[in-house]
């Protein structure tokens, strides 16, 4: 696996604390190691009926595309079987088990389909300790650390969904604030953020943010906000945009807002919002020359 | 899942020095939570506010530090008490609304206040002192 | 001259860092001795050095933006360089821009603007 998407891990007092909750002694582990020649002989049937499930329905069928994908899960599916009868739940079991919530998240496998796998996991041993175990009362026992030690794997597989879930989450949320307020520098101090997409309050904000930190950053003299790409110019739009312009000025430097359409012109002026503190400009062109002027820059034709 | 006080401490505001420490704790305890430096900004600005009011109108009282938590995001609620004379309604209303003429830094104090805060709330009546609460809250 | 914080004296201007958390009264012996600095120097320009503030709030920012008009009135133009980004979003939130100020990234540029001030006066 090239990289595990969950940050989640167990140390050593969490580990003892689960296993506590989920009184999970070292007499279960004995008789899960005991079990192990059991697990041997019904590895392949179990396997098998274990598929005929996740395979049987439409829903986690999709998971398994081609014959390759079923025989390569088939077969960690057989390991992750036979660790169950190892006989040990320390720190390396526990981080192998937390992989299994990370990889089904990064497969968009859902807690419920594994939840439902787990359950028959647990039928086809139950059928089959019973059958086997001559002492009923010893069977039991056998099944019931069985359960344990699945209910113990479930746990850290949802504690490593959630986390993993969390942080594609925070990944997308970063990437959306990335692309929704892209800074370009378009020359020395001069930077230009062209708006695409709704304007809520909230994105307001990060815009204002933006904008402060970059052109702190950057000592840039003027920024130009082009709003050409911004459906709907109303007077809240308009009225962050010239808070933005009011804090851009206190740290010493200058806003031109492009990309004034004539219908955002009519809907400005119709609304009676003063935007007179901003230069504007129609064309993005027009601004980026008024800004070069502020800067002390003009754009000349290459003499010939 | 509820919200959780895990830690809260009161300040005294009766000198002027008290006004910055009530800032500093607001500071200090933002950024231990996570809050980034707009928020943090923002929370110990609007507590620089009130704890002013605090001593400027209020005559002296406290401030509360809370650290909370709602299993998902950490905050800052902060009580700022005095006994001094309290508002009107219509003085409240009007200080909400913002604007200097009214109670000169008492304007603005209270409406800037509330735009840098995601709650705020104010109990006071003429004669009964005055209580406002904000709390800031971590983005996500 | 009795406030914790350095008044120079740089060319034809007076130039100011703001290196200590103010408090009210600081920022009013702040006021007092840039006016008595401007009184005694007649310098033509002003600068303020903010950069250090990580807060500023509406009576410090009222402080220095009536310290900017009370210089103005002695015929001394001010500029307000370095304002952290921070600050400028929770003053502008608060609804309180100190239209008026003249401002500028640091100290260079407020220099720079100093002069244009004056040429286009």
């Amino acid at each position: 696996m090239a990289h595990d998407a969950s940050q989640f891990s167990v140390d050593e007092r969490e580990l003892q604390s689960r296993r506590a909750f989920f009184e999970l002694t070292d007499d279960d582990l004995r008789r899960l190691a005991a079990l192990r020649p059991f697990a041997e002989r019904h590895l392949d049937d179990i396997t098998e009926a274990f598929y005929e499930l996740l395979l049987g329905h439409l829903e986690t069928r999709r998971f398994f595309p081609d014959d390759a994908t079923v025989r390569r899960v088939k077969a960690m599916q057989r390991q992750y079987f036979l660790g169950l009868f190892d006989g040990r739940c320390d720190l390396a079991y526990a981080q192998n088990r937390l992989r299994v919530g990370a990889a089904h998240e990064r497969i968009g496998m859902a807690p419920k389909w594994y939840i439902g796998a787990y359950r028959r996991y647990l039928g086809l041993i139950l059928d089959r300790v019973f059958e086997e175990v001559g002492d009923p009362v010893e069977a039991r026992a056998a099944y019931q650390s069985v359960q344990k030690l699945v209910a113990f794997d479930m746990s850290l597989a949802l504690d490593s969904y959630i986390d993993a879930n969390l942080q594609t989450l925070g990944r997308h949320q970063a990437a959306i604030r990335e692309l929704s307020t892209p800074v370009i520098r378009v020359h020395d101090q001069v930077l230009l953020l062209p708006l695409i997409g709704t304007i809520d309050s909230q994105r307001a904000e990060q815009v204002m943010e933006t904008v402060l930190m970059r052109i702190t950053e950057e000592k840039a003299e003027v920024i130009i906000i082009d709003i050409a790409g911004v459906p709907v110019v109303d007077t809240e739009v308009a009225d962050h945009l010239l808070k933005t312009t009011a804090a851009v000025r206190l740290l010493g430097a200058r806003t031109i807002l492009t990309g004034i359409t004539a219908q955002v012109a009519r809907t400005i002026i119709q609304l009676g919002v003063d935007i007179s503190a901003m230069p504007t400009r129609a064309r993005l062109a027009d601004g980026i020359e008024l800004a070069l002027s502020i800067v002390g820059k003009t754009i000349a034709p290459k003499a010939v | 899942m509820g919200l959780r006080v895990l830690d809260a401490v009161e300040l005294p505001i009766r000198y002027e020095a008290n006004i910055a420490e009530v800032r500093r704790s607001a500071r200090a305890l933002a950024q231990s939570r996570g809050f980034d430096s707009f928020a943090t900004a923002a929370l110990t600005t609007a507590a620089s506010e009130l704890a002013r009011n605090v001593w400027v109108h209020g005559g002296g009282g406290s401030a509360m530090v809370e650290d909370l938590s709602d299993g998902q995001r950490s905050g800052v609620r902060m009580t700022f008490r005095d006994s001094g004379p309290g508002m009107s309604a219509a003085d409240l209303e009007r200080a909400l609304a913002g604007g200097f003429s009214t109670a000169r830094s008492l304007g603005l104090g209270l409406s800037g206040t509330r735009r840098l805060v995601d709650e705020f709330a104010v109990d006071t009546r003429p004669g009964g002192g005055t209580v406002v609460v904000i709390t800031k809250w971590t983005r996500f | 001259m009795g406030g914790p914080i350095p008044i120079l004296k740089v060319g034809p201007n007076l130039l100011t860092t703001i290196h200590v958390e103010l408090t009210d009264s600081i920022a009013e012996v702040f006021q007092q001795d840039v006016l008595r600095a401007i009184e005694r120097t007649g310098a033509g320009g002003l600068v303020i050095d903010i950069s250090v503030l990580e807060e500023v709030d509406t009576y410090v920012a009222r402080v220095l933006a009536d310290t900017g008009r009370m210089a103005a009135l002695m015929g001394t133009r001010s500029v307000l360089v370095g304002m952290r980004p921070e600050v400028a979003a929770t003053l502008v939130r608060m609804g309180y821009g100190m239209e008026g100020v003249e401002t500028a990234l640091d100290v260079d540029r407020g220099i720079a603007r100093l002069a244009s001030l004056k040429e286009n006066r």
